[in-house]
């Protein structure tokens, strides 16, 4: 079973900068595998375990300044070998700094389609810092293969495969055949850490990099802006000498907001 | 004549994404496309030029065919959809496939300059994320429900069948229906939410009393529901696209995960207890109670019972 995993290095939440002027500083924020992409990698290596084959992540930089931040982004990449991906493969170039999911989408389809065909390809549902649930429905259009989205469950069956979707109201069972894109939810699985052995093991395990370039992408046109600004709490602690006081005041506070009426 | 298509692949959310087509549109047809069902002309002829619907339920891989032909025929400039997973998955497919990029959850409009200003969620609620696009730029926008609001015309609509729908590769084997409360919660407005805090499920009977005295329904974090199943998905606010808004949200001995602070992040007031002073929770919190939940509820209740009285 050949497998492909996509994996965001997504702003670390628990570390976002802010800078002077209020914005969140990208170029400061420590960066970290995103949330549900840590399940995608996880079930990859649950359905290698099971058929056998390899698990080759597959992943794009998007925050920059590439230099500075090149170091970091390929320790994560290197986690996700010692987690127990096979092989990885990075675009690491300033082109894609900034992208939106129309650019990276096809920056990596064009990469996947490079690299080899693959039977089934899972990524997280979306990403924990820009959440746009776009990446496999956008994989699926451009490399043309099925794409089932917020999985919490995969069977898989010889050629067939059930995909168990957490919608809204229901849980929606799937059939279909290999290959297919998956998008999976955080309720998939637990995503296992490395050993000591695995992380040191992991140092020779390859790691193939590549650039805008190789890619034959068309020029993008980032002419868009963006700022991300912190929304604003109050962070009032209500204290005083006794749990009764508190509560007084508590209820004060609201009444004032307008939020509870007596 | 160019169009925005506004879709939705349940006919029920459809019209929840007519005010920003509304607000987006300078002289394009508005074109419906959903699915069949008794209120449909009623629906279609509420705000759009022309409606297409599908006789029958029809699975994502159709519904992207079906998009792709109204919309060679059509010339979009806008995809729009009310925030629904099948809508999104959807909607991102044939944004691809036109090459147009796609603003999630779209959470503020205006214009600026000859340029259109969204806004959206991102860093997991902690932050908002402003995206300036010049105004000839064609786009796919999904909308949270009840987000915007507008003043819809009536319109004499022309309403097509689909024709010509192709097979699926997909194929439906089952579906298990969610267990449902009374009561949705993200009608509410105020949400008491309970989170690991509480020791036993019998406990969780404070937050609910605490819930009765002010009129509010009770949710949790992913634990209460996910792993010791005290209560069902369906109140488990931070799942997938679960966000709710109320006026005043409650959070008691819920530390602040990521997926769970995201959902809770368009509520007025939030107020958070924990007996934590270091709980991630309060970074997002208004109002923070430094206390033993199982101590402070008791006492708050009390107090709001005894106003209500007075």
């Amino acid at each position: 079973m050949n497998i492909a995993v996509f994996i965001k290095a997504s702003l670390n939440l628990n570390l976002i900068k802010v800078d002077s002027s209020g914005i969140v500083n990208l170029e400061e924020t420590a960066l970290a595998i995103s949330e549900y992409d840590k399940n995608a990698l996880e079930e990859g290596i649950i359905i290698k375990e099971k058929f056998g084959g390899k698990v080759a992540v597959f992943s794009a930089l998007t925050y920059g300044p590439i230099s500075k931040r090149q170091a970091d982004y390929e320790r994560i990449i290197r986690e996700t070998l010692a987690i127990g991906a096979d092989e990885a493969h990075i675009i690491l170039d300033e082109k894609l700094v900034g992208a939106s999911s129309l650019e990276v989408s096809l920056a990596l389809a064009n990469l996947v389609k490079k690299v080899g065909t693959f039977d089934i390809y899972i990524t997280g549902e979306a990403s924990m810092d820009t959440s746009s649930y776009q990446f496999a429905s956008r994989l699926s259009s451009l490399i043309n293969v099925p794409a089932v989205t917020f999985v919490r469950k995969i069977e898989i069956q010889e050629k067939d495969v059930l995909l168990y979707r957490d919608l809204e109201d229901e849980i929606q069972i799937i059939k279909t055949s290999l290959p297919v894109i998956v998008s999976v939810t955080g309720e998939i699985n637990q995503p296992r850490l490395p050993t000591l052995k695995q992380i040191l093991q992991s140092k020779t395990k390859p790691i193939f990099k590549y650039s805008v370039t190789d890619l034959e992408l068309p020029k993008f046109d980032l002419s868009k802006e963006i700022r991300i600004l912190p929304v604003s709490r109050k962070n009032i602690f209500v204290e005083g000498k006794n749990l009764e006081e508190i509560s007084e005041k508590l209820i004060k506070y609201l009444i004032d907001e307008g939020v509870l009426k007596i | 004549m160019s169009s925005i298509i506004v879709f939705s692949s349940k006919i029920k959310y459809i019209q929840e994404a007519l005010p920003l087509a509304y607000l987006l549109k300078e002289k394009e047809e508005i074109i419906g496309v959903s699915c069949y069902e008794e209120n449909l002309e009623e629906i279609a002829n509420k705000g759009f030029d022309v409606f297409y619907y599908s006789e029958k339920e029809i699975l994502n891989d159709q519904w992207y065919e079906v998009l792709i032909n109204i919309a060679n025929e059509t010339k979009p400039k806008y995809l729009i959809a009310p925030s629904r997973k099948d809508n999104i998955e959807i909607l991102a497919r044939l944004a691809s496939k036109l090459g147009f990029p796609m603003v999630t959850d779209v959470s503020y409009f205006d214009r600026s300059n000859g340029f259109l200003v969204f806004h959206k969620p991102v860093l997991g609620g902690r932050a908002t994320a402003i995206f300036k696009v010049k105004k000839e730029t064609n786009l796919a926008l999904t909308v949270p429900l009840k987000k915007f609001k507008q003043e819809v015309i009536n319109t004499k609509t022309r309403i097509l069948k689909i024709e010509n729908i192709p097979e699926s590769k997909f194929k439906i084997l089952g579906k298990e229906e969610k267990k449902r409360s009374a009561v949705k919660i993200e009608d509410a407005e105020i949400v008491v939410g309970v989170g690991r805090g509480f020791k036993a499920k019998e406990d969780l009977k404070l937050a609910f009393d605490l819930a009765e005295v002010l009129n509010a329904q009770v949710g949790c974090s992913r634990p209460i529901a996910a792993d010791y199943k005290w209560l069902p998905d369906d109140v488990w606010i931070g799942i997938s696209n679960k966000s709710i808004r109320p006026k005043l949200y409650i959070a008691v001995g819920i530390s602040g995960a990521p997926q769970h602070v995201s959902s809770v992040t368009d509520s007025k007031v939030i107020v958070a207890i924990n007996k934590d002073q270091n709980a991630p929770i309060f970074k997002y919190a208004d109002y923070c109670i430094v206390a033993d939940l199982y101590q402070f509820l008791p006492i708050l209740k009390e107090k709001i019972e005894k106003l209500k009285k007075s």
